[in-house]
């Protein structure tokens, strides 16, 4: 390239740069458009996940509560403690458990049910309707009153002023909560309730159960020497190991873990489609050049070398690239707002447009790449157009140049792009494997749309003209096959394999696992009750399939000596069976839908020792062995305990699952409760208003509802991702387009020739439909097999689950998009078709 | 010494060793500086391509080109646009106007290529000379073919180069357009005292020019 320091070249390079694309814009659309939808796309999900990221940034407090929180699980703080809480500032504490809400002719539902001090929340508020409405819960009244969400209302058929029941009490439904500043799941996805803590205690409302979660916020009363008020409180709850504490950064790290990679994806995605709006990049300008290959042969006759040539158009592109890259960007700063519309007004979150430099630079840098890849091969074809044709008047189409300098420089760029993504993820070998496919896929398609050439240039006896019209588009120089395939084969790959994987997953929420799982989960039943639960089962429905177990809570803290934060990461995909409480349950023999993968069951009636049968994918994580010996705190003690063999738990069939469980004799001196399931042939809405009318203290998940938000919350999550993944679909169709239109002149002198030589209208049409038919299905076995084999892959090893292929879904998505494609082929070369060509076979 | 081109045994040939062709076989002249030179000979005998070899845009099979003084012979693509901007103007049958630009444009071009900015005056005047001063902002596409031609030789000539090249000028144009077309050629490679190597298939026109080289069969006859 020229050396662009010389500034008075600078200002010609701009000059004519300028002219040239205020002349020419017309011809560089798909450059311009290409390029500043995958630009968008990527700008929006980089502001989206900044905005949303900030925003927990800046709500730490609101969404832990408080300036640190204390959290005891089961049992409440000493009194001596909270006051020692009260000398640093303001505490709140607050109670979480699952019961049930019911109110007469309406199934219970299960609930997640918070009890509040009147200090709550110590940051931010309870939006709720009324406005008044939480206030209403702390008044003295006679009836208590309780705010619930409106999933609630909705299964209750409740509003405000109405009676519903907990646990045998009545309460006065005050209002609905829209929100409250923590995020509590269950306030967004499911079932939610607050009442008063007063409420909570005079009328005894505690299940006792191992459900229970007592948390204590604090405010502190200065915000100095923050790190120092942390340490006091550490050194206060240091009596107990189970007790912990929250800082208002950990707060949102779950969630801040789901947007990095949604967004991980979503970038994922852009790039795809700028690497095939690159594709576009690179035909459009080999086809520019070419038009222009006399003025830049005059160019050269005149005295200006090729590199200057170059760097004129390349300067073209990048100002293209900054226009649109500003634009996208600026797009993508102002779509937090318009975000807030679309996201659930039970999240609370009100997202913040905000610019940064940087983030536009992070923009501009992919594009940049992916504009450099794409329009080297293109602009280096500049230096083989001759001025010596000047004289001769006859001008040779030039190609891409794939010199071994330029190779090697693209496969640099391609490092550098992959690099640049996976430095800024954290997953980073999902991100080098979806690279390396995509290249390979990428190639993939381009072997296969030699291999058609090469294959139909063998049969070529053709005796029907259609035939052979399509014959020779098909293997003709500038065949639209390559660019066909390439451009559209990567999206519809995409598509497919998204699709299949989501399908599955749903068949396995909506058939696999109701079919296998029970009607009704009992969280945390007495063992007072248990007798007499069972029996009044029984006798409502004496087919019923009971199952109980015992359990107790207990709490991981160490492996072989070493404490366990020490020994399990974060990121650990089976951190959650050590962090905090953990219900344990215990049994004489093996289960049966439990196999022993490694180990032995243990020797029954030993009382003095502990042994411990692990869920083997659990150990596997955790890097547990066979003897390794483990303390568990259970109800405040140390034990150590040895592992002795690990079994495969299945988890799917929502049965009474536990990763821990430990041998009977040993257990028979805890207190516990039970869990249990039902299966049964009557309606599970009418066993459980029945169950939850006579013990009021027992609570259970009707798993049909549990099943059905979580589809509803896939359901979700799949349509974004598949609108997502159709930008790359309709990226490579503004593709296709683009070289369908560069070629209508060749095609249209062709189509000339066959008329002239008396071929019909409909022979040309069928020639089309033919030609397109060939390369279709040729794109389409291959991405049904790429496809196919990355859904299983992604079904049977990430997932875990039975792949199986949807006919009707895959008919659905390939037949669609040949539509859409051949439509926009046609409409394409309609001009081909108007008779107002015939004249200029005169000039042609 | 003062030869503004010299050609010492200049072959040239085109395709691989089994069917190559000689164009050129071993010609040797030189031009002086302010010369005006004709060449003539039959279609096919090799009049263009010694105007290629001389504009540095086709390379010499073999012997020696010098371009005012310079080898030019084995010279890189960037180092022969150089010595085609500061020494040579071009003039083609076609015109070869750049068709998206003006013509006060087309002609700037020439300057612009040698570094010098801001001369739009100079250009217009040029143009100007030429009796174009109507036709300065219009596109090639709205000229007729002899105006066309005009500003092509005003694009040769704005750089005051030191040699005209030009293919059959006036093959594109009608009598009168050629009569008029050569007389400003003339006229101007005369006062600026350019050398003119000029192809043409007019006798009256060569007949005109200080010299006449006649091709035949790639020899100087
Ligand atoms: N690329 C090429 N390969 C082979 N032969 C070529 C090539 N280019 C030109 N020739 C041959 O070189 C010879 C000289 O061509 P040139 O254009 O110089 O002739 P000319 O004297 O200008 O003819 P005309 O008066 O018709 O323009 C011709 O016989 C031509 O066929
Ligand atoms: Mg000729």
């Amino acid at each position: 390239m020229v050396i662009l320091f010389d500034f008075q070249q600078f200002k010609l390079i701009n000059k004519y740069a300028l002219r040239d694309f205020s002349r020419s814009y017309k011809k560089l659309w798909v450059v311009i458009s290409t390029l500043f939808v995958s630009l968008l796309l990527l700008s929006l999900t980089f502001s989206i996940k900044e905005a949303l990221n900030s925003e927990i940034e800046n709500n730490s407090k609101e969404l832990l509560g408080g300036d640190i929180q204390v959290d005891s699980d089961i049992d409440p703080l000493p009194n001596q403690v909270i006051e020692q809480f009260n000398e640093l500032g303001m505490v709140s504490s607050t109670i979480e458990f699952a019961t049930m809400l019911s109110k007469e002719g309406e199934s219970p539902v299960f609930t997640e049910l918070r009890a509040v001090d009147n200090k709550y929340p110590l940051y931010g508020e309870v939006e709720t309707t009324p406005q008044d409405a939480s206030e209403k819960i702390f008044s003295n009244n006679q009836k208590p009153n309780v705010l619930i969400n409106e999933s609630i209302q909705k299964l209750l058929n409740v509003s405000e002023g109405d009676d519903i029941v907990i646990m045998g009490q009545k309460f006065e439904v005050a209002g609905l909560v829209a929100s409250v500043p923590d995020l509590a799941e269950s306030a967004v996805f499911g079932e939610f309730a607050i009442i008063s803590m007063d409420s909570y205690e005079k009328f005894g409302l505690s299940s006792g159960g191992s459900f229970l979660d007592h948390k204590y916020r604090i405010k502190f009363n200065t915000l100095n020497e923050i790190k120092e008020q942390e340490d006091i409180i550490n050194s206060i709850i240091a009596y107990d190991d189970r007790i912990k504490t929250r800082l208002p950064g950990q707060s949102g790290q779950s969630l801040s873990r789901v947007i990095d990679n949604f967004s991980n994806f979503l970038n994922l995605v852009s790039v795809s489609a700028m690497v095939i709006a690159g594709i576009g990049i690179s035909n459009t300008l080999l086809s520019f050049i070419n038009q222009s290959n006399t003025s830049i042969a005059v160019k050269k006759s005149i005295g200006f070398p090729s590199s200057f040539i170059q760097t004129m158009y390349f300067y073209e592109i990048m100002l293209i690239l900054i226009l649109t890259s500003v634009i996208a960007y600026l797009i993508g700063v102002f779509s937090p707002l318009l975000a807030n519309e679309f996201l659930p007004e039970s999240l609370g979150i009100n997202l913040q447009p905000s610019f940064s430099a940087l983030g536009y630079l992070n923009i501009f840098f992919i594009g940049l790449l992916v504009v450099l890849i794409f329009s080297i091969p293109s602009l280096y074809s500049i230096s083989e157009i001759k001025a010596a044709s000047l004289f001769r008047n006859t001008f040779n189409p030039v190609s891409l140049n794939f010199s071994f300098k330029n190779i090697l420089l693209l496969t640099i760029l391609v490092l550098v792009l992959t690099i640049y993504f996976v430095s800024q993820t954290n997953q980073k070998l999902y991100t080098v494997f979806y690279f390396v496919s995509f290249f390979g896929t990428m190639l993939i398609f381009y072997g296969v749309s030699r291999l058609l050439i090469a294959l139909i240039k063998r049969i070529y006896k053709f005796s029907n003209n259609s035939y052979r019209i399509a014959y020779r588009n098909i293997v003709a120089k500038k065949s639209l096959a390559p660019i066909m395939t390439i451009s559209l084969g990567i999206g519809l790959t995409l598509l497919l394999t998204l699709s299949f994987v989501a399908n599955n997953l749903k068949k396995e929420i909506s058939d696999s696992i109701p079919s296998l799982a029970p009607d009704l989960f009992f969280v945390s039943i007495d063992r007072d009750i248990k007798g007499d639960l069972e029996s009044y089962i029984k006798e409502v429905d004496p087919n019923a399939e009971i199952e109980f177990s015992p359990m107790a809570s207990a709490s991981f803290i160490s492996l072989n000596g070493t404490p366990i934060e020490e020994v399990v990461s974060q990121n650990n995909r089976s951190a959650w069976v050590v962090r905090g409480d953990r219900r344990i349950s215990w049994s004489e023999k093996p289960k049966l839908d439990n196999p022993i993968v490694e180990g032995k069951w243990w020797e029954p009636g030993i009382e003095d020792e502990l042994f411990i049968s692990m869920d083997s994918r659990a150990a596997y994580d955790l890097g547990m062995k066979i003897n390794d010996k483990i303390i568990l705190n259970i109800l405040g003690r140390d034990v150590t305990g040895t592992i002795t063999n690990f079994r495969e738990v299945d988890y799917r069939d929502i049965s009474i699952n536990f990763a821990i469980i430990i041998n009977k004799a040993f257990a028979n001196k805890l207190p516990y409760e039970y869990v249990g399931t039902l299966k049964s042939g009557l309606p599970s809405s009418e066993i459980l208003a029945m169950v939850v009318d006579k013990f009021p203290n027992v609570s259970a998940i009707k798993i049909d509802r549990i099943l059905k938000q979580v589809s509803e919350v896939l359901n979700k999550v799949f349509i974004a991702v598949t609108a997502i993944s159709l930008i790359v679909i309709v990226v490579g169709l503004i593709v296709i387009v683009s070289a369908v239109l560069v070629q209508t002149t060749f095609r249209r002198y062709n189509n000339l020739i066959y008329k002239i030589l008396g071929v019909d209208f409909p022979t040309i049409l069928k020639a089309m439909t033919m030609e397109f038919a060939v390369i279709y299905g040729t794109l389409i076995f291959f991405a049904l097999s790429v496809a196919t084999v990355s859904s299983y892959l992604v079904v049977e090893n990430a997932l875990q689950l039975t792949w199986f292929f949807d006919f009707g879904l895959a008919l659905w998505i390939l037949v669609s998009t040949a539509a859409v494609s051949f439509i926009l082929i046609l409409l394409a070369n309609r001009s081909i078709f108007s008779p107002k060509v015939y004249p200029l076979i005169r000039n042609e | 010494m003062n030869a503004s081109i010299q050609f010492n045994n200049v072959s040239l040939s085109y395709g691989e060793i089994a069917d190559e062709v000689e164009v050129l076989k071993s010609i040797s002249f030189a031009i002086d500086s302010s010369e005006v030179v004709s060449i003539v000979g039959p279609s096919g005998s090799g009049k263009t391509s010694i105007i290629m070899l001389a504009s540095g845009l086709e390379n010499a099979t073999k012997g020696s080109i010098k371009v005012n003084g310079e080898e030019i012979v084995g010279l890189k693509e960037k180092e022969l646009s150089e010595v085609r901007r500061k020494n040579i103007g071009i003039v083609f049958q076609s015109f070869y106007l750049i068709p998206n630009l003006t013509a006060v444009e087309n002609v700037l071009l020439s300057l612009e290529a040698n570094q010098q900015y801001g001369l739009e005056k100079d250009a217009e005047e040029l143009l100007g000379e030429f009796g174009l001063s109507h036709r300065m902002h219009h596109l090639p596409s709205e000229l007729s073919g002899g105006e066309q031609q005009r500003v092509a030789i005003a694009r040769a000539l704005i750089n005051k180069p030191k040699i005209i090249l030009a293919d059959e000028p006036t093959g594109n144009l009608d009598s009168v357009n050629s009569e008029s077309m050569i007389d400003l050629l003339f006229e101007y490679t005369k006062k600026s005292y350019t050398s003119l190597v000029m192809v043409t298939h007019d006798n009256s026109i060569a007949k005109r020019c200080d010299r006449i080289i006649e091709i035949r069969d790639g020899h100087i006859v």
